[in-house]
């Protein structure tokens, strides 16, 4: 086994190190929330339960709108199954380019992209502060020792391996916009059906779909009731009691209105599908592009399979 | 917690993919056309509720659920919650799309056997609902956590710390759950037990 290289850092360092990281996070989440162009009041106490139309830019025109939605799904769904699984950073890190290069180029406001990023941050940030220090010891690699933790070294694959899967995800993450928002919903669900996926299934994400912005005004309209009537959640039973019932609540309110909407479907004839005049015609473009993503894609893999050892 | 893009190793993933599919294509053969209506509010309901953040002391947790759908969906709550998990990973990155086989197969399974369980314990006095739901509530919880917990496993050595983590992290969604759930089913079986009957397994 060879020696680990062992490396000493001062507080100094760490601090500063710490302290450029935590502005330069709360300078990108500022210019998402800004980019947002949506402000809420501050200090009604109401939480902010906004969800983002997935549609909205979706009759733009971009190198992914004008792309049959068959072929686009189908390459760019086997895109980020390549991309995921890329072992090396280095290809890794040209696939987060190659996706930020497909964030610009699908025309929608990067602001919605920074929003995915910024939800996966959680989960990111507990792999980037827990692998470093708790993988295994490999031979070789680097140990940063920090100050006042001298049994608990730094290991520097663990950090690599983190940093893979952090960039990995951002990648796929970036992909999701020109995957899904640049053709409206029931086009994607039609594409999705011809290509074999069952119509009820479509059907379910269509109504799902229509009814979460249904039930989140409904949830709103309720909990500020709530909150008119004194409610102030806390670490108690009275809080578990309230919620419940405020679920229970949602339920019984949202089954009805559905069960209306339902018996009111049927009524107008409705046999387990809506009607789609939606037609795709693949012309020779369409192929191109689906050649062209999906070579992009098996050339990662092959470079990052022959040549990712070097770094 | 969900599982976002590229922690698992491509085995996995494709893997889970396959298991998943296999399961929603199973759970898609119990729904009756008539319980179109119920599938759609449970998911989206499932979906919302994961919007809802309670404190927890210092800091706050959001409700997972996967106890209450599989208590009033039954076989088909996995499909409802394939559904779910899809919305969340594409309207707010909440998980990743080549993850979505794992996640579902995370909260899918427990929705599955809380079902199963809360069919065979609830009785029908409403305290014995309200039990039967903490249970379901806690243990869905608890077995999404575990099989959280595995399949980081799955991914190396490298993954302990961060699945130990994990699952110490759930151990406060835990308790909220069971709490909320116990409250939700006590609320459904006073105000609308018709919700709880329905949901076949097998036939």
């Amino acid at each position: 086994m060879t020696v680990n290289p062992e490396i000493h850092l001062s507080l100094a360092a760490v601090l500063a190190a710490a302290i450029c990281l935590a502005v330069s996070f709360y300078l990108a989440a500022w210019l998402v929330r800004r980019g947002g162009g949506r402000r809420r009041p501050s200090g009604t106490g109401e939480p902010n339960w906004s969800v983002p139309t997935l549609d909205a830019f979706a009759d733009r025109t971009s190198f992914f709108h004008q792309w049959d939605p068959r072929h686009k799904l189908v390459s760019l769904f086997l895109f980020c199954f390549l991309v995921v699984s890329l072992k090396s950073l280095l290809w890794s890190a040209i696939a987060f380019g190659l996706t930020v290069v497909a964030a610009f180029a699908c025309r929608i406001p990067l602001h919605r992209a920074g929003k995915r990023l910024l939800a996966m941050a959680g989960f990111l940030t507990m792999f980037m502060v827990m692998l470093p220090f708790t993988s295994p010891l490999r031979s070789g690699e680097a140990l940063v020792y920090l100050p006042g933790l001298d049994g608990l070294p730094f290991h520097m694959a663990g950090f690599h391996l983190a940093l893979t899967i952090v960039v990995k995800a951002c990648a796929v993450a970036l992909m999701m916009e020109p995957l899904f928002a640049t053709a409206p919903l029931p086009v994607t669900l039609a594409a999705l059906s011809r290509l074999g996926v069952p119509d009820a299934v479509g059907q379910m994400v269509l109504l799902c779909h229509r009814y979460i912005f249904v039930f989140l005004h409904e949830m709103t309209r309720m909990y500020r009731g709530m909150r008119v009537r004194g409610f102030v959640p806390g670490t108690d039973i009275g809080t578990m009691n309230a919620m419940g019932n405020f679920l229970g609540m949602l339920f019984v309110r949202s089954f009805e209105r559905t069960q209306r909407v339902y018996d009111a479907m049927l009524c107008r004839g409705y046999d387990g599908r809506f009607p789609s005049f939606t037609c795709f015609t693949a012309t020779g473009k369409d192929w191109t592009k689906a050649v062209l993503w999906g070579l992009i894609g098996l050339m990662l893999l092959v470079f990052d399979r022959i040549g990712g050892n070097f770094f | 917690m969900h599982i976002s893009d590229g922690v698992l190793p491509a085995t996995v993933t494709i893997a889970s993919y396959a298991a998943a599919l296999a399961g929603a294509a199973w759970s898609l053969k119990q729904v009756r056309n008539e319980d179109l209506p119920k599938i759609a509010v449970v998911t989206s309901s499932f979906f919302v509720a994961s919007l809802i953040h309670l404190p927890f002391g210092p800091t706050s947790v959001h409700l997972i659920l996967p106890g209450i759908v599989g208590a009033l969906l039954g076989p088909a709550s996995f499909i409802s919650i394939a559904l779910g998990l899809f919305l969340q990973s594409i309207l707010f990155q909440f998980g990743g799309l080549t993850a979505l086989g794992a996640n579902t197969l995370m909260m899918g399974v427990p929705a599955l056997f809380c079902g199963l369980l809360f069919r065979g314990i609830r009785g029908t006095t409403a305290l014995r609902h309200g039990i039967a739901g903490a249970i379901c509530g806690g243990l869905g919880t608890a077995l999404a956590a575990m099989i959280l917990a595995g399949f980081l496993t799955t991914a190396g050595e490298d993954f302990f710390g961060v699945a130990k983590l994990a699952l110490a992290a759930h151990v406060p969604v835990f308790i909220i759950e069971a709490g909320v759930s116990a409250f939700a089913m006590l609320f459904l079986f006073r105000v609308k037990p018709e919700l709880l009957g329905t949901g076949r397994y097998g036939g």
